[in-house]
């Protein structure tokens, strides 16, 4: 079955692979801090999405698309135009590469993420392992 | 670029020569500029070490101007580390000081009779004896030379231990523990007798177009406060990259052989900002303030410098040692003593090796068990260095000696003899070419594909553009030739490899400092044009295209870790370089129409 991103049950099923994911356990084993994840609209999607991923402790407690009235406070924030994402989850653009170049921008505690890289490739990782409908 | 400073070590004499205004214009400035002005002195006779060997600080045509981080100098000469081209650059504030004292660059030729240091005080030369000075650490030296000239903002170069020992490895020190490190440019310093070089100036850089230069300045200094990666910088300094560096595989460690160690995220960046970070320290109109002032209660100081990435990886899991407090400390000894921390920290590395495999025994170290994961020893065998002491006393030859005094020539980590820094090929398939055909041996700073391919200030507009890190093509070849071509420049304009606001932006402040009419292109051409004459001289000097290699051992890929299975192609990386500089795609000899295309015509008769 394939997941439409973006959408809620993308963002579950990432959540899903990341419980199962005994790298991302592993490098994440430390790890306290929400992201929301930014779809900004381009000619290949025309809305604003926010994906909410809850992070700790090398689990993902919970992950829900979200409306811009009900944000929570996260600790992290990535914004891209659609296309860009789908560049990242299709692998065909690095998010350290994405996010030196402009191209992803991030917003948080840089210095507490510097720590964690191996982390940030596994979630990437992971989200190229959903069978992503676009 | 106008006026140097000639300097008769040995006739104790001096007068300025004016830079000749078309060679400027071609070769810009820094390494690029002083490549072209020694090309004829330096030649295969000379003694590196000896008395005819020039040495020459030159600055950038931007430097001591408002651009953000335009404080570099480079130093050159023929190297006595490597027998070839020789060339460092150094931070800090000591070129915009020299160009304020009234000084493009000082060319030093001859050997002093005896030990003496140079003062240049807004045009006033004046040579010292430096009989008291002659002994002391880098620190006392600069020290005692600000309380000699009463002047604390006085910008001292100075060499320690190692450069008055000639140690092969020397460097020099300036603005604390800012370093011309490599290739053993402390040691020239040092056979010259020359402790120290002080600069006080309060002039002002003359710009072609103030009112454009403010503009492009301005537009770059807002690139550079967006840029992620100075940001990073910023934050946890260069040693920042560990813990991104150890999952590419690109730290290297247990003397390039393990593909991983997890404990090289003990030596992190940030760990060093929250444990023992005084203050973050910059160079002259930097931004980014990557430096870092540390303290450590371990060795009971309370100001040390640094350490960078470099010196974090050399002595830290390059040796497999993960104490950051002592990793600090070895840093620190090899400011005080003027060493370079790559070559200092490699060549201990590889002891460690030799003995780990029964090479060398304690009978051969005077009795030392030379072991990876003790950083005590490290501080023992960076003072036996700095001094020619005991086993010391051969580890200050570098690896390449070192492993050929034990007859195991193809256990060092160099190319062209000099120690491969800590950036690992298998990480990043463009260091490959970069390493294999750097004009001063292996080196990071002429060509960071490791940057490209992270996407750390690609410059886009010269075709540099950030891809898989695991490519093996002639067009990634070509790439890392378009990054060494451009690195070049920046080693021309003496400014840091860190501010990345793109060609254009460069092109622009170059210009108008200047009023050249630059093009991208000419940009592109002047670099190589660059590169290339200091190939020539490296051919001049013997060495040749069979030199552009790695080390074999270097080339076997690893089963786990950020690089799991794989290896460069040298073969067909080197071919896309060659092309790309305009040399024989299989002899990687730059041909005769190329030398003139290059208005290298010059340089022709020194081909094969």
């Amino acid at each position: 079955m394939a997941y439409k991103f973006p959408s809620d049950e993308w963002i579950k099923a990432l959540r899903d692979m990341l419980n199962a994911s005994e790298s991302y356990q592993r490098s994440a084993k430390d790890w306290e801090g929400d992201f929301l994840f930014i779809a900004e609209p381009d000619d290949a999607y025309p809305e604003t999405a926010y994906l909410h991923l809850q992070l700790y402790h090398g689990s993902c407690p919970g992950a829900a698309m979200m409306d811009l009235d009900d944000l929570p406070e996260t600790e992290y924030t990535i914004n891209a135009p659609f296309t860009t994402w789908r560049k990242v989850i299709d692998g065909k653009l690095d998010p350290i590469q994405g996010m030196m170049t402009g191209q992803l921008k991030l917003k948080g505690n840089l210095m507490k993420i510097m720590r964690y890289p191996k982390a940030a490739q596994e979630i990437v990782a992971c989200c190229a392992k959903i069978p992503t409908e676009w | 670029m106008k006026n140097i400073l000639v300097v008769d070590l040995a006739e104790k004499t001096h007068h300025d020569e004016q830079i000749d205004r078309d060679l400027a214009r071609e070769y810009i400035g820094g390494s690029g500029l002083a490549a072209r002005l020694l090309y004829h002195q330096i030649t295969p006779e000379m003694d590196p070490l000896g008395p005819e060997n020039p040495l020459l600080f030159l600055a950038g045509p931007v430097v001591g101007t408002s651009l953000p981080s335009a404080g570099r100098c480079s130093v050159s000469a023929r190297s006595p580390l490597t027998g070839l081209w020789g060339e460092s650059n150094t931070g800090g504030f000591i070129g915009p000081e020299m160009r304020f004292a009234g000084y493009d660059g000082v060319l030093l030729s001859g050997a002093s009779d005896i030990p003496c240091w140079i003062s240049i005080i807004d045009g006033d030369v004046k040579i010292h004896p430096a009989e008291e000075l002659w002994g002391q650490d880098t620190y006392q030296t600069q020290d005692s030379i600000r309380e000699i000239l009463r002047d604390p903002k006085a910008r001292i170069a100075c060499i320690g231990a190692a450069g008055e020992n000639q140690v092969k490895m020397a460097g020099i020190i300036n603005d604390h523990g800012r370093a011309a490190g490599r290739t053993g440019m402390g040691a020239v310093m040092g056979s010259k007798k020359l402790k120290a070089i002080a600069f006080r100036g309060t002039g002002k850089v003359p710009l072609a177009d103030p009112d454009e230069y403010k503009q492009a300045v301005a537009e770059i200094l807002n690139v550079v406060k967006e840029d992620i990666a100075a940001q990073a910088l910023r934050l946890a300094g260069t040693a920042g990259y560990v813990d991104m560096g150890s999952m590419f595989g690109d730290m290297p460690a247990g003397y390039y052989q393990l593909g991983e160690w997890e404990e090289s995220s003990h030596l992190s960046g940030v760990r060093m900002t929250e444990e023992f970070l005084n203050r973050g320290v910059a160079c002259y109109r930097c931004p980014i303030v990557c430096g870092r002032e540390t303290h450590t209660l371990k060795y009971k100081l309370d100001v040390m410098d640094g350490p960078e990435y470099e010196t974090v990886a050399a002595f830290g899991s390059l040796a497999l040692v993960d104490d950051l407090e002592g990793v600090i400390y070895a840093g620190h000894l090899c400011n005080r003593h003027g060493l370079d921390t790559i070559s200092t920290g490699s060549t201990i590395a590889l002891a460690c090796d030799l003995f780990e495999k029964g090479v060398i025994t304690s009978k051969d170290t005077g009795g030392l068990e030379i072991r990876f994961g003790d950083v005590e020893l490290s501080h023992q065998l960076i003072e036996q260095i700095a001094h020619r002491e005991g086993f010391g006393d051969l580890l200050a030859e570098g690896s390449a000696a070192l492993a050929v005094h034990f007859g195991v020539p193809e256990m060092a980590a160099t190319v062209r003899k000099l120690e491969i820094p800590m950036h690992d090929a298998r990480s990043f398939s463009g260091m490959a070419p970069v390493y294999a055909l750097s004009p001063r041996g292996a080196c990071h700073l002429q060509g960071d594909m490791y940057g490209v391919d992270t996407g750390q200030g690609p410059a886009t507009e010269l075709g540099i553009l950030p891809g898989d890190r695991f490519e093996n093509s002639e067009e990634k070849g070509r790439i890392a030739a378009r990054a060494q071509a451009w690195r070049s420049i920046y080693n021309a304009l003496t400014v840091c490899h860190f501010m990345n606001p793109g060609a254009s932006r460069i092109q622009r402040a170059l210009n108008a400092a200047t009023g050249w009419d630059y093009s991208l292109d000419d940009l592109l051409l002047a670099g190589k044009r660059i590169f290339t004459v200091k190939r020539m001289l490296n051919l001049k000097l013997g060495s040749n295209a069979e030199d552009d290699r790695l080390p074999e051992f270097m080339l076997k890929s690893f089963p786990a870790g950020g690089t799991t299975g794989f290896v460069p192609d040298l073969k067909i990386l080197l071919r896309g370089a060659y092309l790309e500089h305009g040399w024989g795609p299989v002899s990687g000899l730059p041909s005769p129409d190329t030398l003139k295309a290059y208005g290298l015509d010059f340089t022709i008769p020194d081909l094969p």
